[in-house]
């Protein structure tokens, strides 16, 4: 087939594979046809960083990554021209090719990708994720799952609230078995809300922005991604060439989305660059274009890592991990860092991949993404913010499609025993004990079969003088698991009177 | 940008203007269910309980419900007959399910299935053959529609549905689970309030043709037990403020409007600590009996009996009782006992 035939098909395969990509993100762990980490496991990056960092060998997630390897050493780049999400929604944005005359940015950019690359490797060999959000797919990912999901839900179930409004007979029932069908399927059952969703649509919208600078202007210079993929196909089997037919019209190099066919260089392109989308194939009318399998290396260029920039990376990377040992966590626990069942400090943060899908499968939005609790090296790994949603005794859903285990699987009844944190009554605003009015939210709440929250009878003075019975809640330490639905049922507003923290060894804590 | 084409530029201008709409739409209203107006008393409302014979209150004149048959309580109980008998043998002695339900009525079955957290032997939802045994009663009475739901406060409906082994039971006997959907709810205002002055009701529970109300009786250290009255907090939205805010009286506030036709009390196990929620079955006691009563608050105050308390020492029953919503008083009513 000839190259301009099969270019035809990239578009839909790009959708197809988008579509997959959201079907698994928005159905993940409810699925079984394929893994929910799919995208996780193909990424090498994500891969290679994960067991590096946490020196441990993930088999699903180096299969995933060698299927990826294995097919850049023959095809080049395809990942980033036909398979990659991110790549994709940067396709269908506008973008800016420069005109004929227009100076080409200065090509020392696309070090910045391989920079990054040596920064993210270096920085897991030495123990430390915290650059692995700059990985395309858990940008992506944590994007569409903290904030553009969340935003759809909130639209229709809004338009659904306007629809009901409307008097037309018959019409709460279709919308109410249309609502029904989406929250038994897709949506939560509440509208869920995430912390950093507008840091998570920044970073995204300044990629996509970026466009307008250079068309592919990510790819081409910063995903370290493409930088790792673009380092392997060096020594790619199929790579583009020209031949003597070429009349240099530069109808190539106008088309060419990464700028990566050279006018000075008689029209050829590095395989490094060349994301194989083959949108140069239908421009040539000369047919001087070739697609041919190649063995020797691909010549080196300028802008492609040398041993000072390698060097550059790994003063980058002692440097990060050396501030990242200036962080007052290392010092003392943060009071809040609750972390998913399972999942203990300071290991979580070298296995953690940020990719969130535990945060997507939690049915209380509960995981959230940290931004203080365990410092900026922290930033993206999941917490337990029980004010907002409570670790639901009926779930093990994290652990279950954590890609690298940095959350262990868990049976049922294992998630249950594990102490996520504990919780304690803050009796300076909690009804009974600060204000004499009856609650008793927290100890219905508490799912443990002995409960952790127990009521204490009291006589007390009432307001108006008379003797009264009230019921007080204390927490049983030792039988507490630090689920949170008793913070997160908490009656008062704003900050509840029983709050979660992270869990000491102090063992029994009295009532009194 | 400048390159931008007349196609692409309606390509997005399309998808900018259906988010527009969309968003547009979702914003015009306010996410807040429509108050709506309950007759105050005197008017009939639609879920006014039939009489299955008079109470000892005031309003108790209708002749004509004295003379129709059955008891004012039905208690079943023995090991012998299961959870489906005792229910078929308790509502068998109240009149039976014909006089609670009308040929092609919109039933609702009400039971208790607080969270997703147990199977049911460990007795903190309702006993799935109790809900089936209603339902199949109600089918076969030429019931229109039966569905059976509750909104669990811990994990989701849909797992707790299956984890109690309602789901299961109910649709075996044609029943339907119904997803108490969020859209559904009415603001409902409610006269004469102690504590509770507005609350989201879902709507079907109160335009329903029959509401049975099937609660398991179990251990609860707020309310000491939650019984038929308590299970009636399962059809409103917003529990947490009720807590807070008066808990027996907001319990009984709810069930001036909220009135099941008919109450059937599973007492085949109990949960007689660490209630509502449980989880250990040496809090379980096997009680092998089933209360059936139009009248919750007599319903109440039997079940109360097997925890050794009387309806008295329960504030909310108490309560609905000095209210004249029912009578707690067990000696001056009609009780069948039947030992299966």
């Amino acid at each position: 087939m000839k190259a301009s035939t099969i270019r035809k098909f990239r578009p839909w395969v790009q959708a197809l594979v988008f579509i997959l990509f959201v079907v698994l993100l928005v159905a993940a762990g409810r699925i079984n046809f394929l893994p929910s980490d799919l995208f996780f496991r193909l990424d090498p990056l994500v891969g290679l960083a994960g067991m590096l960092a946490a020196r441990r060998f993930v088999l699903s997630m180096f299969i995933g990554g060698l299927i990826v390897l294995v097919l850049t050493l023959i095809l080049g780049r395809v990942w980033c021209g036909w398979l990659c999400p991110l790549g994709t929604v940067i396709d269908w944005v506008p973008s800016h090719k420069p005109k004929p005359k227009e100076a080409e940015l200065d090509s020392r950019w696309r070090k910045v990708k391989y920079f990054l690359l040596g920064l993210i490797v270096l920085l897991a060999l030495l123990g430390n994720l915290s650059l692995i959000i700059l990985d395309p797919i858990t940008l992506i990912y944590r994007t569409v799952i903290t904030a553009i999901w969340p935003s759809l839900v909130a639209i229709v179930s809004g338009a659904e609230q306007a629809l009901v409004g409307l008097p037309l007979p018959g019409l709460l029932d279709a919308v109410v078995r249309f609502d029904n069908f989406l929250r038994s399927t897709v949506f939560p059952i509440y509208q869920p809300v995430f912390r950093l969703s507008g840091l998570a649509v920044l970073l995204f919208v300044v990629v996509l922005v970026l466009n307008a600078v250079r068309s592919r202007f990510w790819c081409r210079y910063l995903c370290p991604l493409g930088g790792l993929l673009g380092l392997l196909s060096k020594v790619s089997w199929l790579r583009r060439s020209t031949n003597n037919h070429c009349i240099a019209c530069a109808k190539c190099a106008r088309v060419c989305p990464t700028g990566t066919i050279d006018p000075k260089k008689d029209y050829a392109s590095d395989p490094s660059e060349c994301i194989m989308c083959l949108e140069c194939a239908p421009a040539c009318d000369k047919n001087a274009q070739e697609f041919h399998g190649y063995l020797a290396p691909a010549l080196w260029q300028p802008y492609d890592p040398s041993f000072r920039q390698f060097l550059l990376s790994a003063g980058a990377a002692v440097t990060v991990v050396g501030l990242s040992k200036v962080l007052p966590q290392n010092k003392r626990t943060q009071p809040f860092l609750l972390r998913p069942p399972g999942a203990a400090d300071p290991e979580f943060l070298s296995q953690c991949i940020r990719c969130g899908m535990c945060i997507q499968v939690c049915p209380t939005s509960g995981l959230q993404p940290s931004l203080t609790e365990a410092g900026w090296a922290g930033i993206w790994t999941p917490v337990l913010v029980p004010r907002l949603g409570y670790c639901d005794y009926s779930c093990n859903a994290c652990g279950q499609v954590c890609p690298t285990g940095a959350i262990p699987k868990l049976t049922l009844e294992e998630k249950r025993q594990r102490v996520i944190g504990h919780a304690y009554v803050d009796r300076n605003r909690c009804l009974p004990w600060a204000s004499g009015r009856s609650c008793i939210t927290c100890e219905e709440m508490c799912p443990v079969s002995d409960k952790a929250i127990q009521l204490e009878e009291v006589e007390v003075l009432s307001s108006d003088g008379q003797l009264t019975t009230l019921q007080r809640p204390y927490v049983i330490q030792d039988r507490c698991i630090g689920c949170g639905i008793c913070e997160n049922n908490c009656p008062l507003s704003g900050q509840a009177a029983i709050q979660v923290y992270t869990p000491t060894d102090l063992g029994i804590s009295l009532p009194w | 940008m400048s390159n931008l084409s007349r196609r692409d530029f309606l390509r997005y201008l399309m998808t900018l203007s259906a988010a527009g709409i969309s968003t547009y739409l979702s914003s015009c209203r306010r996410l807040e269910p429509t108050l709506i107006e309950i007759p105050t008393e005197g008017a009939n409302l639609p879920t006014e309980a039939p009489r299955a014979s008079t109470p000892p209150t005031a309003e108790s004149t209708d002749s004509e419900l004295i003379s129709t048959e059955g008891a004012y309580l039905a208690v079943a109980r023995g090991k012998a007959a299961g959870p489906d008998e005792l229910t078929r043998r308790a509502i068998a002695a109240v009149g039976g399910i014909e006089r609670y339900v009308k040929k092609g009525a919109d039933v609702i079955v009400k039971p208790n299935i607080c969270n997703a957290y147990h199977s049911p032997e460990y007795a903190s939802t309702t006993n799935p053959a109790v809900v089936a045994a209603i339902v199949a009663l109600c089918l076969d009475a030429g019931a229109g529609r039966v569905r059976v739901m509750d909104f669990p406060f811990g994990g989701k409906a849909q797992n707790a549905y299956e984890t109690s082994g309602i789901a299961q039971a109910v649709e075996s006997v044609g029943g339907e689970m119904e997803l108490m959907n969020l859209l559904k709810y009415k603001k409902v205002e409610i006269p004469n309030p102690m504590a509770l002055k507005k609350t989201e009701i879902y709507g079907d529970i109160l335009n329903a043709d029959t509401v049975i109300n099937v609660p398991i009786a179990k251990h609860h250290s707020g309310a000491k037990l939650t019984l038929g009255l308590k299970n009636l907090m399962g059809v409103i939205l917003n529990r947490g403020t009720l807590h807070a805010n008066g808990l027996h009286q907001s319990i009984v506030d709810l069930s001036t409007v909220v009135k099941p036709q008919l109450t059937v009390i599973d007492a085949t196990s109990i949960l007689v600590a660490n209630g509502p929620t449980g989880g250990s079955l040496n809090d379980v006691r096997q009680m092998d009996t089933v209360i059936a009563s139009a009248d919750v608050v007599a319903a109440d105050a039997y079940a109360a009996t097997l925890f050794n308390m009387t309806g008295a020492d329960i504030e909310y029953i108490r309560l609905a009782d000095e209210l004249g919503l029912g009578s707690m008083d067990l000696k001056s009513l009609n009780i069948e006992t039947i030992d299966a």
